[in-house]
Parts: structure tokens; C-alpha cells; sequence
């Protein structure tokens, strides 16, 4: 507002002045503005005509100036508020579907936990089962080796039992029956071995003699053995009462047994309490 | 009432009876193998040699045998090479119970015909795993 104003000239001429040089310079912007849209029109009409002329012919080359053909055209409008539907539909179902993965993460975790469960209940169970049967085999053995023995009717069938409950229960076919009279040990019976070898077993310092001394089984520790009892595995003593009167010395297991196990103790046991007394009450029966 | 009708009845399943052959000289023994397959769908039938074993074997048509290997009158080994060469006979599987594991006595029940062997003392579930075996069970 100020442009041209000569702040020295008195107000009333000065502001006439000052109107009549912008009017002046008014007049000439518009002309200058004028001027340019009036060659601009005349250039787009120019631009215009010749394009017009390039589409009426298709087998004209485009014209230099022309400008590269606009972009595809977007797909028609949606209707107005509808991609914001969109957007809260994809979201909902993505968080649905984030909430069912979780879920079936979840199940996964859950079902290998069942899984794990289960098989360590079937290992439990199969355990069980082993020993189940284990205990089975160890009453089938027992029930076996007493029916056995009390069926024996006089000291051959006895020995002949004590040998099959050796060879087949207890897993040796090495052994020897001695028969304990007045504290001396006499060889009534040997299978896999010598008489002379199981004989000389038989002397007092021995683990024969003091098997039946004291009426306690004996058997090998694995530690180092007395000279002549290194295929010595068991010395077992015969009881009738409180009298012990005969033992029975097993020696080498057979080659795929590797040792004892707790049923063939059970066995040792019930030999020792009934053997004895199946060689011992059969005797007068034969004799008679 | 007959178990086996009564579930046939029921429209159950019952499984077919098998018969198995216990040859042993030893009373012990084949009492022992009683006692273990006490219980089981077999029907038992004894031989005490193996003469008496192939014997029972044609009268009986076993669907199994459990063969001892040492016997009077004829060996285990020598009664499963009977058991292969007659046709009746030479399908049934034999298994060899020996106390002999080593390998030659094993290589011996093959060469036999046996079908497969196990070792004394009996071990219940290996007896019971290795019969449902040979009996495709």
C-alpha cells in the first residue's frame, strides 16, 4: 500500500497521487494478465486442435508435444464409507484369526502334554505288566517246585526232582545232592559234574560243610572263591526241622544266564524247606 | 452256560481256541509251561519224548509245538526233521525249549526245522511273545 507514496507530499494531493499511480499500475498488471491467458488459451486451443488430429487419425504419429498418456483410471468409487467397513471387517477377522491360532497353540501344548502323559502311563503300565508277570512266573515256579516235591514218592524220585527244579528252574545243569548223617556229608546224587570233583567239595573247612553246619545258604559274592570252589554258585542246605540233613551244591549257571535273580532265591528257599524232607520221610517208605 | 456262546451270542468277538503241543521228558518242565500258558486261548496236549511228540503231532494236528531238545527215545532235533518230512506235519511251527543257548545248539533247531527257540528257564513273556508270534497272533 505503501508502494509510491511519497510520505513528504500534503495528505490530499499526495492520496490522489498515490491512487492515480495505483490505478495506473493496476490497469497494467491486468493487461500484463490479460495478455498471458490470451496466449495460453491460444496455446491449449493450438494443443487442442492437434490432438484432435492425432485421434481422428490412428495411423498419424503422436505429436512431440503430446504429453504421456494420463494413468488407468482408478476403480470405480466406493460408495462412501465403505472402505472404512472394510478395514474394520479385515481387522475383526484378523484378530479372530490371531485368537484361533493362540487357541490351536494352546490345544497343540495341551494334547503333547496328554501325549506325554499317556505314554508315560503306558510305560508305568508296561512296567507293571513285566513285573506282573515277573511275580507270576516266580508263584508258577514255586507252586511248580512244591508240587513236585511233595509228589515225590520216595529218594531217587526226590533226587530226580531236585535235579529238574535245578536244570529248569534255576538255570544249571551242574549240581550235587548230599545227604548229611551224624555231621559227616555223603554224595548221593551228581549231574554235569564228577563225583570225584563234587566229592571233594565235601571237606569240613569248606562252603558245603559250613552250609550244612550252620544251615545257611551259601552263595558266590563274585569276590575271590576258596581253591575248588570256583564253579561254585550255591550251597543250599536241606532242613527238616530244625535239622539239616543234606545240601545241595549248584555250581556253573548256564551260559545265558547271567546270575541269580530274586525268584531263584525264592527257589533256594523252598528247596531248603522241603527238599530235605522229600529225600528224608521218602526213605523209610521204600524201605518198607 | 458256555463263556465262548454266551459271547458269540452277544454278537462278541471270541477268539478261535489253538492248540499247542508240550513235549518234554520232564514232568517239572511241562508243568511249568502249563502254569504259563494257564489262562491263554490254547487247548495243551503232552507228549513225554519225541517219538511220543511226533506221534501226537499226526493224531492231533497241533497249531503249535514247544519242543524240548534232549529226550529218550528221540531227540527234539531229530523229532522236527520227522515233523518236516510229512506233508500233515510240515507246516506246524515248532519252537525248540533248550538249555543249550549257544549259538551251534541254535544253528542245530534251524537246520532242524524249527521255527524258533527259547531257553530254560522260561521266561513267561518271552515264551507267550514268541508263540503269538508263530501263531500270527
Amino acid at each position: 500500500m505503501s508502494d509510491g507514496i511519497r510520505p513528504t507530499q500534503p495528505e490530499p494531493f499526495a492520496a490522489a497521487i498515490a491512487a492515480t499511480a495505483a490505478a495506473g499500475r493496476h490497469g497494467r498488471d491486468l493487461q500484463s494478465v490479460n495478455e498471458r491467458l490470451r496466449n495460453l488459451i491460444s496455446s491449449l486451443r493450438t494443443e487442442q486442435t492437434r490432438l484432435e488430429e492425432w485421434r481422428t487419425s490412428p495411423t498419424a504419429t503422436p505429436p512431440a508435444a503430446t504429453p504421456p498418456p494420463p494413468p488407468a483410471a482408478p476403480p470405480p468409487a466406493a460408495p462412501p464409507g465403505s472402505s472404512d467397513q472394510d478395514r474394520r471387517r479385515l481387522e475383526a477377522e484378523l484378530a479372530l484369526a490371531h485368537e484361533a491360532a493362540a487357541h490351536a497353540r494352546e490345544e497343540r501344548e495341551r494334547l503333547r502334554a496328554q501325549l506325554s502323559e499317556l505314554e508315560q502311563e503306558n510305560r508305568r503300565l508296561c512296567d507293571q505288566f513285566v513285573e506282573t508277570q515277573e511275580q507270576v512266573l516266580e508263584l508258577a515256579q514255586r507252586f511248580v517246585a512244591l508240587s513236585r516235591l511233595n509228589g515225590a514218592r520216595d529218594r531217587t524220585e526226590g533226587l530226580e526232582v531236585v535235579q529238574e527244579v535245578v536244570i529248569n528252574l534255576i538255570g544249571s545243569e551242574e549240581l550235587a545232592v548230599f545227604a548229611r548223617e551224624e555231621g559227616a556229608l555223603t554224595l548221593l546224587h551228581t549231574f554235569g559234574v564228577s563225583a570225584d570233583r563234587a566229592g571233594r567239595l565235601a571237606g569240613a573247612s569248606g562252603a558245603l560243610a559250613r552250609a550244612a553246619r550252620e544251615g545257611e545258604p551259601f552263595v558266590a559274592s563274585g569276590d575271590a572263591a576258596a581253591p575248588g570252589e570256583e564253579d561254585l554258585t550255591a550251597c543250599i542246605p536241606l532242613r527238616c526241622g530244625a535239622q539239616v540233613v543234606g545240601v545241595i551244591a549248584v555250581f556253573r549257571l548256564l551260559g545265558h544266564k547271567p546270575g541269580l535273580s530274586a525268584s531263584d532265591h525264592a527257589v533256594f528257599d523252598l528247596l531248603a524247606d522241603h527238599a530235605g524232607a522229600a529225600l528224608r520221610l521218602s526213605k523209610p517208605a521204600r524201605a518198607a | 452256560m458256555d463263556p465262548r456262546q454266551d459271547a458269540q451270542d452277544r454278537g462278541g468277538y471270541v477268539m478261535e481256541r489253538k492248540k499247542i503241543l508240550l513235549v518234554d521228558d520232564s514232568s517239572t518242565v511241562r508243568l511249568m509251561e502249563r502254569m504259563i500258558l494257564a489262562r491263554q486261548p490254547y487247548d495243551l496236549v503232552e507228549a513225554r519224548d519225541g517219538q511220543e511228540g511226533v506221534e501226537k503231532a499226526r493224531a492231533e494236528k497241533p497249531d503249535l509245538i514247544l519242543m524240548d531238545v534232549v529226550m529218550p527215545r528221540m531227540t527234539g532235533f531229530e523229532a522236527c526233521k520227522k515233523l518236516r518230512e510229512a506233508d500233515e506235519t510240515k507246516a506246524i511251527p515248532v519252537i525248540m525249549v533248550t538249555t543249550r543257548g549257544e549259538l551251534d545248539s541254535v544253528e542245530t533247531g534251524y537246520a532242524a526245522g524249527c521255527s524258533d527257540y527259547v531257553t530254560k528257564p522260561i521266561s513267561g513273556i518271552e515264551l507267550l511273545t514268541k508263540i503269538r508270534s508263530c501263531l500270527g497272533e
